[in-house]
């Protein structure tokens, strides 16, 4: 296909050669080529593989204006040369991989074929992990050059550790690149990681629209991508095994997410902390330019000495056992009555009358914060920490959240992931956690948040646990390096120009740099340990259903009245639950009586629904309507006597 | 001699300076072509008969190109004085000849190309050990007094030999190609350079020399002038020329390029066909032939200097046998 060819002012190099080929060649930016060196080293010959990074045509002009000359300036006469001058395709090519490896020396002359399947697996050094009995590939997409595909695998233990770990992705939005590439490779080391490396399940925050929120159910594919699924070995399906959370809304009355169709509820559960919850993360939410040194040194009085144990104190009218948001404020009332009652002057316990009232408002405004997901009452619906099943994607929809909430819950879930993973009870030994718009939660400039640090400490730890970090943005640039420097696996969509033009990509070459501001949808560029070079990769669409196609086909409930939506949260527990019991039921209570029974009933899970549920009111005595006196009849007086005697 | 056995100038060369271990001085790397001891024809001004009509007139060929040739064909030296034997030089040189076929309009290489090295030396002026010592250098030997006396035993004259024995030798290498051409091809050959040579080639219908060199002008006082007016896109009167033991072919000259504000031989070509058509019919072939030549106007052949004359197929044809010798 073309000859290697070298000159003093162009001369090869132990990593990069230059070569020409036919004007009619089937090589591109991008294309994996095999050199078969003619000279024999040590008694071996020579092979080079490389990966064209640019290219250049030319033709025996010396400058352009010969060929206006040639032309009088009229560039419609070229069609009647009657020669086309001579022309040449040279390429340059960074090296994948000598063999042998030693002794490294520049790349010889030789002859230049396209890399057939076999070549690409030893050029990118996956040989090594293909072995059979040790295979860890993961398959990534396929590499295309001219009519030949073949299969690139990822190496599992430089995916999700313990050599290397974690995945980055960039690209512009809208193209469905970002999502689309982690759900294809979720369903890739679903069907492929090796079940002698132990379990795995994802973690994914739905952190825009419905993007994530239909991997249950089935999407549209063509027969190009069903093609790649058989290459590839994945099946062609939605994922099995899905459990969606979202946080009330504010209202509490539904879940707030796209996913509140009736028809998809039976996979869809509440997520809901209380205090205990919170606390551990309270300053996920508080302000620390706000809250300074005297505040914080109260709030962890409060959490050490207070929280979930009785407390008494002379000030206190009465013991408190705080458990809640709602007992948290009782104490605070009681405490702020009982220092006024007493004179007991500014201090109590060294802490100042200001600071108890600061911390009150702040940790009181938790609630009013993240309602929906922050209950008054403690109730607690969470993700399943310590039965997490394998193969199995857990998706929190947090689209819908504020700000806070979010980096609520996104804190506390990575964390309760680590504690877990740490004591080796979470129920699987590794969980990829996707994390989209990364340049939001870490980025690469502003206040050093508690998120970030997290990022930052699962990106350079967390493989060692097995807690793997997929996380995704459009500009690499605008987030912390630290995070996308610790993946050990980088992928890249269609990117902007701009971006390009950063530091960040200066590595690559202006050819590679242009392909990437041209790439077509499901095409990506992959950085992986075991490949010296980026190459470029075609993936299928992911099997599943697009969210769009899913808000589309599965409309959102609207805003429920309180009656149908405790209906349809009892229904996942006993389908005969009806709306006329549901009524006749919380008739005359309270709605957040009403959302607390509710609430105790989801997260008890009792044998009988109705009864448990019904258990939880206070009976409530019908009111009697008051009935008028009987008339007493006037005793009839005698005839003669008006006085009645 | 054999095959493998390198006889480029600096293997050569090396084996020579091995062979005469007396130190003596080495050749040089600037070829003769470019020093002033390379020989040209003199120039010369040579009456020629006039067979299209009675006298030389300038004759319009209608403007319709018609690409035609089917082939290039152009040889290549290069002569080097690899070694002093005292005072005697030891010339290395290498001939090539190429023809380039066009398919689709693209130039690849017809057959195989001829490239020859060879020593070139006055043997009789050498002693016998420095005549085996240059037989011995597993290169074949060429004697450039084989079959006459030197005029001088200037160096500069033996140099001068062995630069004219080089030129003979690329010459015939030029004639074989030619000569494969009309045996296995049809098609129109466009050779660069005169084709009466070799009386097979001289005589065949299918290859058209042009000449670009003007050292000998074939025309009379008022033909000269004729010539030298021709207008881009005229050509003279057909005209016939025989030298001596030279096969007789029919010539005219052709303008294919504007000489507004340049020299008078600027764009001015010499074509050579086979004797053969009479009359009208040596018009119709003149225009014809002149037409094909026209179509090979473009692309230019820059930037190689001879762009106003020169084929942009035969540059390629310069091209390739400079990559290849």
């Amino acid at each position: 296909m073309g000859r290697v060819v070298a000159t003093e002012k162009k001369p090869n190099t132990a990593h990069e050669f230059h070569f020409w080929t036919a004007l009619d060649s089937p090589v591109g930016i991008g294309t994996i080529v095999r050199v078969d060196g003619e000279l024999p080293v040590n008694g071996q010959l020579p092979r080079v593989y490389g990966i064209v990074v640019e290219g250049f045509s030319y033709t025996d002009l010396l400058s352009p204006i010969h060929d206006v000359l040639g032309h009088d300036g009229a560039p419609g006469t070229a069609a009647q040369a009657a020669t086309l001058r001579a022309e040449i395709r040279l390429y340059t090519a960074h090296v994948l991989r000598q063999i042998p490896e030693e002794p490294l020396q520049p790349v010889p002359m030789g002859t230049v074929a396209l890399a057939s399947d076999e070549d690409i697996a030893v050029a990118l050094r996956m040989d090594t992990y293909l072995k059979g009995g040790t295979n860890t590939g993961i398959p990534a997409g396929v590499y295309r050059a001219g009519a030949m595909e073949a299969p690139i695998y990822l190496d599992a233990e430089f995916l999700l550790g313990p050599e290397a770990a974690h995945l980055n992705i960039s690209g512009v939005s809208g193209l469905a690149t970002k999502t689309s590439a982690v759900e294809w490779l979720l369903a890739s080391i679903f069907t492929h990681f090796p079940e002698d490396k132990g379990s795995v399940a994802a973690v994914c925050f739905n952190v825009k629209g419905p993007d994530l929120l239909f991997l249950d159910k089935p999407g549209h594919l063509d027969d190009a991508d069903k093609a790649i699924y058989e290459k590839l070995g994945v099946p062609a399906k939605p994922f099995e095994r899905v459990q969606y959370f979202a946080p009330y809304t504010a209202a509490g009355f539904s879940i707030n997410t796209l996913r509140s169709n009736e028809q998809l509820s039976h996979n869809l559960s509440p997520l809901t902390w209380g205090l205990n919850e919170v606390m551990q993360f309270a300053e996920v939410l508080l302000n620390r330019d706000d809250v300074d040194a005297k505040a914080d040194a109260f709030i962890d009085f409060l959490q050490e000495r207070v929280i979930n144990r009785e407390f008494k104190d002379p000030v206190l009218s009465t013991a408190h056992r705080v458990r809640s948001f709602a007992e948290l404020e009782a104490f605070f009332r009681d405490l702020l009555r009982g220092m006024e009652d007493r004179s007991s002057g500014e201090h109590w316990r060294t802490h100042h009358v200001a600071t108890i009232r600061k911390v009150r408002n702040r940790l009181s405004n938790i609630s009013t914060r993240c309602a929906g997901l922050v209950t008054d009452e403690g109730t607690v619906s969470d993700l399943p920490f310590g039965s997490f099943a394998d193969r199995t994607v857990y998706v929190v929809d947090v689209a819908s959240v504020e700000e806070d909430a979010q980096d609520l819950i996104f804190a506390r879930v990575v964390s309760k992931l680590r504690e877990h993973l740490e004591r080796r009870d979470l129920g699987v030994s590794h969980v990829i956690v996707f994390v989209d718009e990364l340049n939001k939660y870490a980025p690469a400039e502003g206040p050093d948040t508690y998120v970030r640090k997290m990022l930052l400490d699962i990106s350079e730890r967390g493989r060692y646990l097995g807690l793997v970090l997929f996380s995704a943005q459009q500009f690499r640039s605008q987030v912390h390096r630290r995070v996308p420097g610790n993946s050990g696996t980088s992928l890249y969509g269609r990117m902007d120009m701009d971006e390009l033009a950063t530091p960040g990509y200066a590595v690559l070459s202006p050819a590679t740099r242009t392909k990437l501001a041209t790439l077509e949808k499901g095409q990506l560029m992959v950085r992986h340990p075991h490949f010296s070079q980026p190459i470029f990769v075609r993936f299928p669409r992911p099997a599943v259903m697009r969210g769009r196609d899913g808000a589309e086909l599965f409309p959102p409930a609207t805003d429920l009245a309180i009656d149908v939506a405790v209906m349809r949260s009892l229904r996942q527990l006993d389908p005969a639950v009806s709306l006329d019991w549901v009524k006749r039921t919380i008739a005359g209570h309270d709605e957040s009586d009403v959302l607390r029974a509710r609430n105790e009933t989801l997260r008890t899970k009792p044998d009988n629904v109705r009864s448990f549920f019904e258990s939880r009111f206070r009976r409530v005595v019908p009111a009697e309507p008051l009935s008028a006196p009987a008339a007493v009849p006037i005793r009839a007086l005698k005839g003669d006597d008006p006085y009645g005697f | 001699m054999s095959d493998h056995l390198d006889t480029s100038f600096d293997a050569v060369r090396r084996r020579l300076a091995a062979a005469f271990s007396d130190s003596g001085p080495i050749g040089t790397t600037r070829p003769l072509e470019i020093q002033s001891h390379g020989v040209v024809d003199a120039p010369a001004v040579k009456p020629a008969e006039v067979i299209e009509g009675s006298k030389q007139v300038a004759r319009v060929v209608d403007d319709a190109s018609e690409p035609r040739f089917a082939a290039f064909l152009d040889g290549s030296q290069l002569t080097l004085n690899a070694r002093w034997v005292g005072v005697i030089p030891v010339v290395h040189g290498t001939v090539s000849a190429g023809v380039r076929v066009r398919r689709e309009r693209r130039l690849t290489t017809w057959g195989a190309p001829i490239v020859r090295h060879a020593l070139y030396a006055p043997m009789s002026l050498l002693d016998a050990a420095s005549q085996q010592r240059l037989r011995d250098a597993r290169i074949d030997v060429v004697d450039t007094l084989e079959k006459r006396e030197p005029d001088s035993e200037h160096p500069f004259a033996l140099q001068e030999l062995a630069y004219k024995a080089v030129l003979s030798d690329r010459e015939r290498a030029e004639s074989e190609l030619a000569v494969r051409w009309v045996e296995k091809e049809n098609a129109d050959l466009f050779v660069d350079g005169g084709i009466s040579g070799n009386a097979k080639v001289a005589k065949a219908a299918n290859v058209i020399g042009v000449i670009k060199s003007h050292q000998t002008l074939y025309a009379d006082a008022d033909g000269l002038g004729v010539i030298t007016a021709l207008k881009n896109g005229e050509r003279s009167s057909v005209f016939k020329v025989e030298a001596g033991r030279r096969t007789p072919v029919v010539s005219w000259y052709l303008r294919i390029a504007d000489r507004s504000g340049r020299d008078p031989f600027w764009g001015l070509v010499r074509v050579e066909v086979a004797v053969g058509a009479t009359g009208a019919a040596l018009t119709q072939r003149a225009d014809d032939v002149s037409r094909w030549i026209f179509a090979e106007r473009l692309p230019l052949a820059l930037p190689d200097a001879r762009w106003d004359k020169m084929a942009y197929g035969i540059r390629d044809a310069e091209e390739y046998l400079r990559a290849i010798q």
